[in-house]
């Protein structure tokens, strides 16, 4: 076990290194040249100060020391300032961490707590017209972008029936932004149950649990349900890394004063020490959560702790 | 030529549903988009061609925009801009994606190891994430949006080739054809090829409905296709100042990128268990 654990938690170190080193190197795919790019949408774009701007951030060393040197400030923790406001990007991404955070657990709950049971009606009754309306609910909802559905639900609960406020970072805020990316995250949700249980409904343990007579109910929530839910387990954390990609968008609709609002706030003015900052930051997210998904499937799968 | 008749069992079943209406659905839209210009009452582009806002009407059966725009016109003409960059991005990140693929599974233990590392690695994180990292560091604009969306494809078709490929690579007729001499390169051209080519033409439509989200998802944020463009992503964008008073220019533009998505995932879905190794045998 501990074994499994160093060797999960080495790599998820190596990763977020390879992270850090690709997003210094990402600043040289700009076209042309950052500076000019970063502050074409600023008044005070004399020569003087694009040179200091260079200096500042470094662009005047050769390509592999700037990134061996933004790896280093990293690692410690230094993001760089942002261009605009010239305020710490880490402060700045670390203010944002809980909002995006709350948010993320938020949809990710609502997404199991529709998800699971559906996934599991289906599996139950396969082939029958609960699994099809099932499954067509589960491709109507991968087909809908979470962007529209959100417009729609501000347009419906907020603006018509006014029960919810539109946008702010309250917890009555969080309603509207969480029910939407539950939604749109379940229907992935429900079809990774529906095939995890029906694999384990295949399995020799249950003919034999129910050959000896016992009931159906028994046999599902005794003998099926912990073994479908170790491979559900490992759902979440797939299920957990797409939803964080979804919600920049998500975060945009509500004006939910998260990480993704903030990047695409800096995308937009070409902010680029700020988007350094974001991509290290989400990406080390995804890889600390997958991270523990691992670990934790190693703690309920007896199985994996001996590889 | 050697083609191993086993890889796709052409179960002896009806076409399903799904994949009929999918690909009826796919047609009418690719029709729609591909015929805009002779089928749009009115110049996308053209203001005041109707009044500002107003509801849908006979004259104007999408209604008309902040501008007075005809909004079926732009839903149809956005068809070419959503179809053309899905299309662009998925053939070229397929090409690219599939080479890697193959390379893994055919250059030998070293390569192998390597590109599987790296490749996991990029297809652990979700593609709407490195699409926007990459579009943040391009620009925005519709050729940087489709080369992002592409990139962002690439570690899932190099993840699926190789799957198909290494399945492949383990029966007997490559081994037989390795005896009689021929080198890698040949044998992946002439034996291997034709044999996953389905299968890839296949994952190639679910990526295909990926693609058409990124790509609506960057320009509602305005880093993909910029305005006044009348991609289906930019309409949402800058209608949605107007939800309450005209939620028509909300519900046209989004419905069309519903239906366009849903058409591919019925197909690539319900097509997909017939050609994925790693579900054959499993429902």
């Amino acid at each position: 076990m501990l074994f499994l654990i160093s060797k999960r938690v080495l790599a998820a170190f190596a990763t977020v290194i390879a992270v850090i080193i690709l997003s210094g190197i990402l600043i040289h795919v700009v076209p042309g040249d950052p500076v000019t790019a970063m502050m074409a949408q600023s008044v005070s774009a004399t020569p003087e100060a694009m040179a200091d701007m260079r200096a500042r951030l470094g662009l005047d060393l050769p390509v592999w020391q700037q990134v061996g040197l933004y790896a280093w400030h990293v690692l410690q923790g230094d993001f760089g300032r942002s261009i605009r406001g010239n305020e710490s990007v880490a402060w700045l991404l670390l203010q944002r961490l809980p909002n995006t955070f709350s948010l993320a657990v938020c949809g990710l709950t609502v997404a199991l707590a529709i998800g699971i049971p559906l996934g599991f009606l289906a599996a139950i009754k396969r082939g029958r017209l609960a699994d099809t309306a099932v499954m067509v609910i589960a491709v109507l909802g991968v087909s809908i972008p979470a962007f529209w559905l959100g417009l729609i639900m501000i347009q419906v609960f907020s603006l018509k029936l006014g029960w919810l406020p539109v946008a702010g970072s309250s917890w009555r805020n969080i309603i509207l932004p969480a029910l939407t990316l539950g939604l749109t995250y379940c229907a992935l949700v429900a079809r990774m149950t529906r095939s995890a249980l029906i694999e384990v409904l295949a399995e020799d343990y249950i003919r034999t649990a129910r050959a000896r007579g016992l009931r159906e109910r028994q046999v599902l929530l005794v003998h099926a349900l912990r073994p479908a839910l170790i491979s559900i387990v490992t759902v979440v954390g797939l299920v957990f890394a797409y939803l964080l990609g979804g919600q920049v968008i998500i975060e945009n609709v509500f004006s939910w004063n998260g990480i993704g609002r903030l990047a695409v706030q800096a995308m937009l003015e070409r902010d680029y020490p700020m988007i350094q900052g974001f991509i290290v930051v989400f990406a080390t997210s995804v890889v600390i959560v997958s991270m523990l998904i691992d670990i934790l499937y190693g703690f309920l799968d007896p199985r994996m702790r001996q590889r | 030529m050697t083609v191993a008749t086993a890889t796709i069992k052409p179960r002896r079943r009806r076409m399903p549903v799904t994949v009929i209406l999918g690909l009826g659905l796919a047609v009418v839209i690719a029709a729609a988009s591909l015929l805009a210009p002779y089928l749009t009452p009115f110049d996308p582009m053209r203001m005041a061609a109707g009044p500002r806002l107003a509801a849908p009407s006979i004259a104007h059966p999408f209604g008309t925009d902040e501008f007075g725009r005809d909004l079926l016109s732009r839903v149809l003409t956005g068809g070419r801009l959503s179809l053309g960059i899905g299309i662009a991005a998925v053939v070229s990140g397929l090409v690219v994606g599939g080479l890697l693929g193959l390379l893994a599974a055919f250059a030998g233990r070293a390569v192998e190891a390597v590109l599987l590392r790296v490749v996991d690695v990029l297809y652990s994180f979700p593609d709407t994430l490195i699409a926007l990292a990459l579009v943040a560091f391009l620009g925005p604009g519709i050729e940087n949006a489709t080369l992002a969306i592409a990139i962002s494809l690439v570690p899932f078709y190099a993840r699926v080739t190789y799957g198909l490929a290494a399945a492949e690579r383990a029966k007997p007729y490559i081994e037989a054809a390795r005896l009689a001499g021929i080198n890698s390169g040949r044998l992946v051209r002439v034996h291997v090829m034709p044999n996953i080519g389905q299968s890839l033409i296949v994952m190639g439509t679910l990526g295909f409905s990926s693609a058409i989200l990124s790509a609506a998802g960057l320009s509602f944020l305005g880093l993909g296709v910029q305005p006044p463009s009348p991609e289906w992503g930019a309409i949402l964008a800058s209608g949605r100042n107007y939800i309450t008073k005209a939620p028509w220019i909300l519900i046209f533009p989004g419905l069309a990128i519903c239906l366009t998505v849903l058409s591919f995932n019925l197909i690539g879905d319900s097509l997909r268990d017939l050609v994925d190794p790693r579900r054959k045998g499993r429902p």
